[in-house]
């Protein structure tokens, strides 16, 4: 009995945390007239896609999903690149007293930092040097907002993974940098995917530096593309909600497949900017 | 000379990328900022800390941003702390009920003020057309679009949202506590209160302190949700400082002043970290 209420508990939790998320797909297949009938139909109704024709036959939109794609990806790979590298020298090489800790200490610090802080020089800056409204600022915004988490994501697999290996290697007459990308990596391959991933959904989903730094339609981003049409006077209800859909399923898949390092990566920031 | 450095240090090259990247794009921009919120029209100047003390707007947004963290963060920390608790004690499908219950945080934030705004308008929106089915009348629900009730409504918005994080964390921090204690304390006959206030909210609490910790951070800086439902509207209502800053900045341009305040705030999350690291130390 007792086992019974819990599970009525946390049913009840669940539908509360799934039942908007559903909502917002319903709205999105549905025709005009059925999105706001009294009482609102949850399930009976006659679905269409007349909405994500209209928002993939819409020029602007369809830019912007391509701008949040190579903008995520592209900043990724960079962050990775350079972060990767780092965090194997701080965790594997020598470094007089404890400089290890305190660099890897203030590099995550540079992560705390609230953007709000920063975004005002930055805009300067990019204005200065001609990147604003560019893909390429906001790739260089995103790559040193995951630097960190990727730092710090790598140094704790590294630290896994037995020292034995990469000194087999090297005895072998590997350079330090073949025994990383031979033996290393390959072995931390799960937390690569995992910290990749991370920094994907924190580039995908961040708005606020977006929202300043490309005002034009030429480079803005999905989530800045739906914030101005959702401030817009006449809301075309279905539309939304259908871009809604669209900025929101990647950023599920990706979850899922990092699902066995959601604690470690969600912990210190790894979906919010 | 270079090949001394390499042999005694290293790791530098190894590091010396992320570090030169993060110096030129995190502390330059620090350094820039000060210097801009130190500038006035002729030259060295305090005018944008003095103007902070008396700049009410800045006042009433400070308070509302203290306040929206103080009441979302203790209803979060309640409940995701409610959840952790009820999904741990469950014996089959927990690894379900949690992937469920994780989704509403990995959203774009666009997206989680997309679904609100379907679900708050007064005319078409979910919930007052629910209400309205049940036969109440809805002509004064306005939700984020009454002066009264916005703060309370975006609150709520970051209560579905960030609840997850919580329990994510909590929920994490109880699969890892060790069962032995709890097991003994058990045959000893010691009620489930008991247990709870002996012997796991104490092994919890570095775990409870980061959890509060990140979650505080990130209330005091909200920005996206709030830009997009209300804009810091109706009025006022709902503006927080971080709304208060880019308005100052983006869109009245006056970047020393946003520079000021930005410092102001940042002083305060740190001051605000710094003291909670100690209370909970010294409670323990």
């Amino acid at each position: 009995m007792r086992a019974a209420v819990k599970y009525a508990l946390a049913l009840v939790a669940l539908a509360v945390a799934v039942a908007p998320v559903y909502w917002l797909v319903t709205i999105s297949i549905k025709h005009d007239i059925d999105q706001f009938a009294v009482p609102p139909l949850w399930f009976r109704f006659q679905p269409t896609a007349r909405h994500y024709v209209e928002i993939f036959g819409d020029g602007n939109l369809a830019r912007s999903l391509w701008n949040s794609t190579f903008v995520a990806s592209v900043s990724t790979m960079l962050a990775m690149l350079l972060g990767v590298p780092a965090a194997y020298g701080l965790e594997r090489l020598r470094w007089p007293q404890d400089w290890s800790r305190k660099i890897g200490f203030w590099i995550l610090s540079t992560r705390m930092l609230p953007p709000i802080v920063t975004i005002v020089p930055l805009f300067l800056m990019l204005r200065g040097i001609g990147l604003l409204n560019s893909r390429l600022g906001l790739i260089l915004i995103y790559t040193t907002f995951n630097l960190p988490f990727v730092v710090w994501m790598m140094q704790g697999f590294f630290h896994e993974v037995p020292r034995e290996l990469e000194e087999a290697a090297m005895m072998d007459g590997d350079s330090r940098m073949g025994a990383l990308v031979r033996v290393v990596l390959p072995v931390t391959k799960p937390g690569l995917a995992a910290t990749a991933v991370f920094c994907l959904i924190v580039a995908w989903n961040e708005f606020l530096f977006a929202l300043i730094l490309t005002q034009t339609s030429a480079s803005t981003t999905l989530p800045v593309a739906i914030a101005s049409r959702v401030t817009q006077y006449e809301i075309k209800w279905g539309a939304m909600s259908a871009a809604g859909v669209v900025a929101m399923v990647p950023v599920l898949v990706f979850a899922g497949m990092a699902q066995r390092y959601l604690v470690r990566g969600l912990s210190l920031g790894g979906v919010k900017g | 000379m270079i090949r001394n450095l390499q042999r005694s240090l290293p790791g530098v090259p190894w590091v010396a990328p992320a570090v030169l990247l993060l110096l030129t794009l995190t502390i330059y921009p620090l350094i820039y900022s000060v210097k801009v919120s130190l500038t006035g029209p002729a030259g060295f100047s305090l005018a944008h800390y003095a103007r902070l003390v008396q700049d009410r707007f800045f006042l009433q947004a400070l308070t509302q941003t203290l306040l929206y963290t103080a009441v979302a963060l203790s209803i979060e920390f309640v409940l995701g702390f409610a959840l952790a608790l009820l999904i741990d004690s469950l014996a089959h499908g927990r690894g379900f009920f949690r992937a469920g219950l994780l989704a509403p945080m990995l959203l774009p934030p666009v997206v989680v003020a997309v679904i609100w705004r379907l679900i708050y308008n007064p005319q078409f929106g979910v919930l007052n057309g629910m209400l309205r089915g049940f036969g109440v009348n809805t002509s004064a629900l306005t939700w984020t679009s009454g002066e009264g009730s916005a703060l309370a409504s975006v609150i709520l918005v970051d209560v579905w949202e960030w609840t997850p994080f919580l329990f994510l964390l909590l929920s994490a921090g109880l699969q890892a506590l060790p069962q032995e204690p709890l097991e003994a304390a058990r045959l000893d006959g010691a009620s489930a209160w008991q247990m709870f206030r002996d012997i796991v909210l104490p092994m919890l609490k570095p775990v409870i302190v980061l959890a509060i910790l990140l979650r505080a951070m990130d209330l005091l800086r909200i920005f996206d949700q709030i830009f997009i439902l209300t804009q810091g509207g109706p009025g006022f209502a709902t503006e927080t400082v971080s709304l208060y800053i880019y308005r100052t900045a983006f869109r009245f341009f006056n970047f020393g002043y946003a520079a000021a305040m930005s410092f102001l705030g940042l002083a305060l999350t740190v001051a605000f970290a710094r003291s909670l690291m100690k209370v909970m130390r010294v409670a323990r």
